[in-house]
């Protein structure tokens, strides 16, 4: 246990100096974590809602993991985003849950399901962008191109890129927001 | 999109951002010139501001609100960050201290001469300035937080009020020349109450994430 612990800090350390592995390590490993507190937590909404509500989770902790401070433990953090972002789904879907924190542990010794299945809020959110910030998400995304080559398909500059991706992202999580309400 | 493809892009989009120490800084920084300088230009520093430093009860002004200062803006780093709990305690420290200067000063002041020395002769300017003075570095502290994630945003919104209040009223101290305890204490005391209850009201729906 200590070792996962330890070894999501490694990699969170390492993403938020800009290794972009280190990053996709640390995402694959919490995701499956996450999935079984939102799917624990969702009681009958649904796989495809409840895929929708990770991926806002997910979202959350990408645009907000510069709040993790180096020295602390990934895990309380790690469940206060989620724990926020899934009582504020609930809320935008009309209802109420308390979840306490302490629940969450519990949860996460169960082994989780992996199943990504598709998500359908996220699709309808990139058509909502400008057509190049949606033909960039489309491209990494989908297609699974690198920024270099996302660059050269679209004729931008990889800062650019990089640069519109970011902003990209975060105008998906207002969308987000915005929509669900 | 399913969440491998979003992993993905999520992934590719690593590059590193600012702590909230340094976007804290970016924002306060400016915004404490800026009120220094306002303070400076429009009111004028009290012309005895050397001398005044040798009287405690003046000095005390400073260490109150600069204090305050502080302090928020520490507990106000604590709640950017999901899941921060803040120990409230220095804060109920800092205005116990205030209140036993403020008892000190009614028993050491003479009982005709205490309406005067609480009623001073700048009321207005001091409830004026101290809240005009405090709305960029109560800003910065919420673009911090906002640019944060609190998962307690009503209290941020008002660790938020009472530290910018606080170096407002810091920064206005050097203007004003009431050094004593029932005109501060009470005055400073009710203008970062003010900014502290209108960030309270507002800070919340700029917090959501």
């Amino acid at each position: 246990m200590t070792d996962v612990i330890d070894d999501l800090g490694h990699l969170l350390r390492a993403a938020n100096a800009g290794d972009s592995r280190a990053y996709a390590r640390f995402l694959q490993t919490v995701t499956p974590i996450l999935r079984g507190i939102v799917r624990a937590r969702s009681g009958d909404l649904g796989e495809a809602t409840c895929e929708d509500i990770l991926q806002d989770v997910l979202l959350a902790i990408h645009l907000k993991r510069h709040t993790w401070l180096p020295e602390a433990p990934v895990r309380p953090w790690l469940y206060a985003i989620a724990r926020y972002k899934v009582v504020d789904a609930f809320r935008a879907r009309g209802r109420r849950i308390v979840l306490p924190i302490e629940d969450f542990a519990e949860v996460l010794s169960a082994d989780p399901v992996v199943d990504p299945t598709e998500a359908t809020d996220m699709a309808r959110m990139i058509d909502l962008l400008d057509s190049r910030s949606a033909n960039i998400v489309r491209k990494i995304g989908l297609e699974g191109a690198s920024i270099a080559e996302t660059g050269t398909a679209l004729n931008m500059t990889v800062g650019a890129v990089r640069v519109a991706l970011h902003r990209a992202l975060k105008q998906l999580a207002i969308l987000r927001e915005r929509h669900v309400k | 999109m399913n969440t491998d493809d979003l992993l993905r892009t999520l992934a590719a989009d690593a590059t590193p951002r600012r702590s909230l120490l340094t976007v804290l800084l970016y924002g306060l920084f400016p915004a404490l010139g800026l009120a220094f300088i306002a303070v400076w230009v429009t009111l004028g520093l009290r012309a005895d501001l050397i001398q005044s430093l040798s009287n405690p009860l003046s000095v005390a002004r400073f260490l109150l609100t600069g204090g305050l200062g502080l302090v928020g803006l520490r507990l106000a780093l604590t709640l950017g960050r999901p899941g921060g709990r803040a120990p409230l305690w220095p804060l109920a420290g800092l205005g116990l201290i205030a209140l036993a200067l403020l008892a000190f000063a009614y028993v050491t002041t003479p009982a005709d001469a205490r309406q005067m020395a609480m009623v001073g002769k700048t009321i207005t300017v001091c409830l004026l300035s101290i809240p005009l003075l405090s709305v960029l570095p109560v800003a910065a502290i919420l673009g911090m937080l906002r640019n944060g994630a609190s998962t307690a945003p009503r209290l941020a919104s008002v660790v938020a009020g009472l530290a910018g209040g606080g170096t407002a009223a810091a920064i206005y101290a050097l203007h004003c020349t009431e050094d004593s305890p029932l005109f501060y204490i009470t005055w400073y005391g009710l203008a970062i109450a003010i900014v502290t209850l209108v960030a309270a009201l507002i800070g919340p729906r700029f917090l959501r994430w």
